[in-house]
């Protein structure tokens, strides 16, 4: 018989690191007791002891075995919480929890990457992912945009390692833009055109705020996406992570079990999934 | 099958007592309550109708603690199972969802199985109605059929008595001397009490002009845009007791509480109908609407169960019709929905 697990009971996990990415964003960096190891796209619920807990998406190489990042905007009543916390402070993790982007179904292939908001947050863990595997794949695209330079998150990184990238062809944009802004200004969407890729057969991964991704779908299908093709990280109010407690449920599925992550084609007919 | 008399039975749960926490149907103003069995006494009734709270509640219970303190155990808090008494075929449906949640959808749920894994059914026919009942139109018969351990029907005072699992053939084994061969005018008037309890099921769905689950195929999708959402849930007061008294729901809230040093993650029953169930914490939430949220709720019992598990998850119970406040009322909606969606 195999061993009972308490699927509702957090590891003990050490904050050994803050990191201030902008007004309204930290990533915490924790080292669980217990090595969680996850793949890109998977998400693990936080827990502030005696407090609550919220689901994210880690921020970190999934390949970064013993350290997870996790990058959180203060919004609610567990991350006003996650804010207030330093280095040695304790918490804990649950999961990971759901499905992932199924990486090997991306070999060989030409992919976009478009990312919008705190939606950078998981989206650097699937980059590194990517650049883990490199060769693995075609052509690799990422379009990414913030609504001001301010809340750029990873702008350092992103501007830095990313862009020096020969296999990464990298494009950012802001809603608007500032003094020190010579990229792109303009929603996201208006950076998808002219990809140098075949979008008929190319797969398209999506991340950020409902309404970016709701138009950003949109387009992505203009342009001639599949789909099937068009991966999606939806966010619901994942709670128990385990498809028990109903909170995630859209359609036929659990959000925390069966997705996160979803094609658009599996989900494009249940109502109000944008909101 | 086998014969019990009345004083028998008290001797048999006498006996039972000893391996389970044995609870059993009483009466009371009217309504019947799962009470712990301490004696066989008056206000016992093992056959008339369902009991007033759901039997999920011994198993899926409304509030446990399912966390404490980064600790690997599972948190124990009975120290025997349980062996409930007087359980109807409506409830026994119910039980088969709670089941496919908790044990068979992908995860289990340790804490459910633990309080389900050793416990006795002793289920019993219904041998009355009242006018919210309509089982039949959920294709449940007023009488188990299945998922028992043991079936009891009431004949005068006393049982016909009949074996559901290897479990409940091994206490009847166990105990014999208390049972007896049943005799064939004991089963004619089984049956005869079977289909008047029938007959006055089919009276009810009759009078309310309740539709059939065979054409509930495909309901929610045609009625998906339909007034009927709105129209009824005009007057709901968003109080969830639709949610708590029905046998199938089984959403949770996870909680912690903090107290001194110790940390607690608690589970609580959730309710669908309460405006922030499926909120985020930025805010966005896809049913800010009552009606959308009382669609949803149809959708989780005739859309969703029946696409994943093959069932619907409404036993015909009629609890939440009772329940409600606002005289939300199961049997017009499906109406609406089969006859004018």
């Amino acid at each position: 018989m195999h061993k009972i697990i308490n699927p509702y009971r957090p590891i003990k996990a050490e904050i050994t690191g803050v990191i201030s990415e902008t007004p309204t964003i930290k990533t915490i960096r924790i080292v669980p007791e217990e090595p969680i190891t996850f793949e890109t796209g998977q998400f693990i619920e936080l827990t502030i002891p005696g407090i609550g807990e919220a689901p994210f998406t880690p921020s970190s190489r999934p390949a970064m075995k013993d350290i997870m990042e996790i990058t959180i905007m203060n919004v609610g009543k567990v991350t006003e919480k996650i804010h207030e916390l330093k280095k040695g402070d304790m918490v804990g993790v649950r999961g990971p929890f759901g499905k992932g982007y199924p990486m090997d179904r991306f070999k060989g292939k030409e992919i976009l990457v478009v990312g919008g908001g705190c939606g950078f947050a998981p989206i650097r863990s699937l980059m590194y992912e990517f650049f883990d595997r490199s060769g693995e794949f075609k052509k690799l695209f990422f379009r990414g945009g913030c609504k001001t330079p301010q809340e750029f998150l990873y702008r350092g990184e992103i501007e830095g390692d990313w862009a020096k990238r020969k296999d990464l062809d990298l494009k950012l944009t802001v809603d608007k833009g500032d003094s020190g802004w010579k990229g792109n200004v303009g929603v996201v969407t208006t950076i998808l055109d002219g990809i140098d890729m075949d979008y008929k057969s190319g797969v398209a991964l999506v991340c950020g705020p409902p309404v970016m991704m709701k138009f950003s779908t949109k387009k992505l299908i203009e342009m001639g996406f599949k789909e099937e093709n068009i991966y999606l990280s939806m966010e619901k109010n994942m709670s128990c992570g385990i498809g028990k407690c109903g909170h995630c449920r859209i359609g036929t599925y659990y959000v925390c079990k069966d997705g996160p992550v979803f094609t658009y084609d599996k989900i494009k007919n249940f109502s109000n999934i944008w909101d | 099958m086998h014969y019990i008399s009345s004083s028998n039975f008290a001797k048999f749960l006498e006996n039972l007592k000893s391996d389970y926490e044995v609870y059993v149907t009483v009466k009371k103003g009217g309504q019947y309550f799962y009470e712990k069995y301490i004696d066989f006494t008056d206000d016992i009734v093992i056959g008339e109708v369902r009991a007033f709270e759901p039997l999920k509640s011994f198993f899926f219970r409304a509030r446990e603690i399912v966390a404490e303190n980064f600790k690997s155990d599972i948190p124990h808090t009975i120290q025997k199972p349980y062996c409930v008494v007087g359980v109807k075929a409506c409830d026994l449906k119910g039980l088969q969802i709670q089941d496919y949640v908790f044990e068979n959808h992908d995860y289990q749920d340790p804490f459910y199985i633990d309080m389900r894994k050793n416990n006795l059914i002793i289920s019993a026919d219904c041998t009355s109605t009242i006018d919210t009942c309509f089982c039949l139109a959920l294709n449940v018969k007023p009488y188990p059929l299945e998922n028992f351990d043991i079936n009891l029907s009431v004949v005068g005072e006393d049982f016909v008595v009949e074996v559901g699992s290897q479990k409940g053939k091994i206490l009847i084994e166990k105990y014999s001397s208390l049972f007896e061969e049943v005799k064939e005018e004991f089963i004619s008037q089984r049956d005869k009490q079977r289909k008047k309890v029938i007959n006055g099921v089919e009276k009810n769905i009759k009078e309310n002009d309740i539709p059939h689950q065979d054409s509930f195929k495909n309901i929610i999708e045609r009625g998906y845009e339909s007034n009927i959402w709105a129209d009824e849930a005009n007057n709901c007061v968003e109080c969830g007791a639709c949610n708590t008294i029905c046998p199938t729901c089984h959403c949770f809230l996870l909680y912690d509480q903090k107290s001194e040093n110790k940390m607690a993650r608690l589970r609580i029953w959730d309710s669908c109908m309460i405006k922030d169930f499926a909120q985020v914490a930025g805010g966005a939430n896809p049913r800010p609407e009552l009606w959308m949220r009382l669609r949803n709720r149809f959708e989780k019992k005739f859309d969703f169960f029946p696409k994943v598990a093959n069932i619907y998850a409404c036993t015909g119970c009629g609890r939440c019709i009772s329940a409600c406040p606002a005289k939300i009322d199961i049997r017009k909606i499906l109406n609406g929905l089969v006859y004018n969606a």
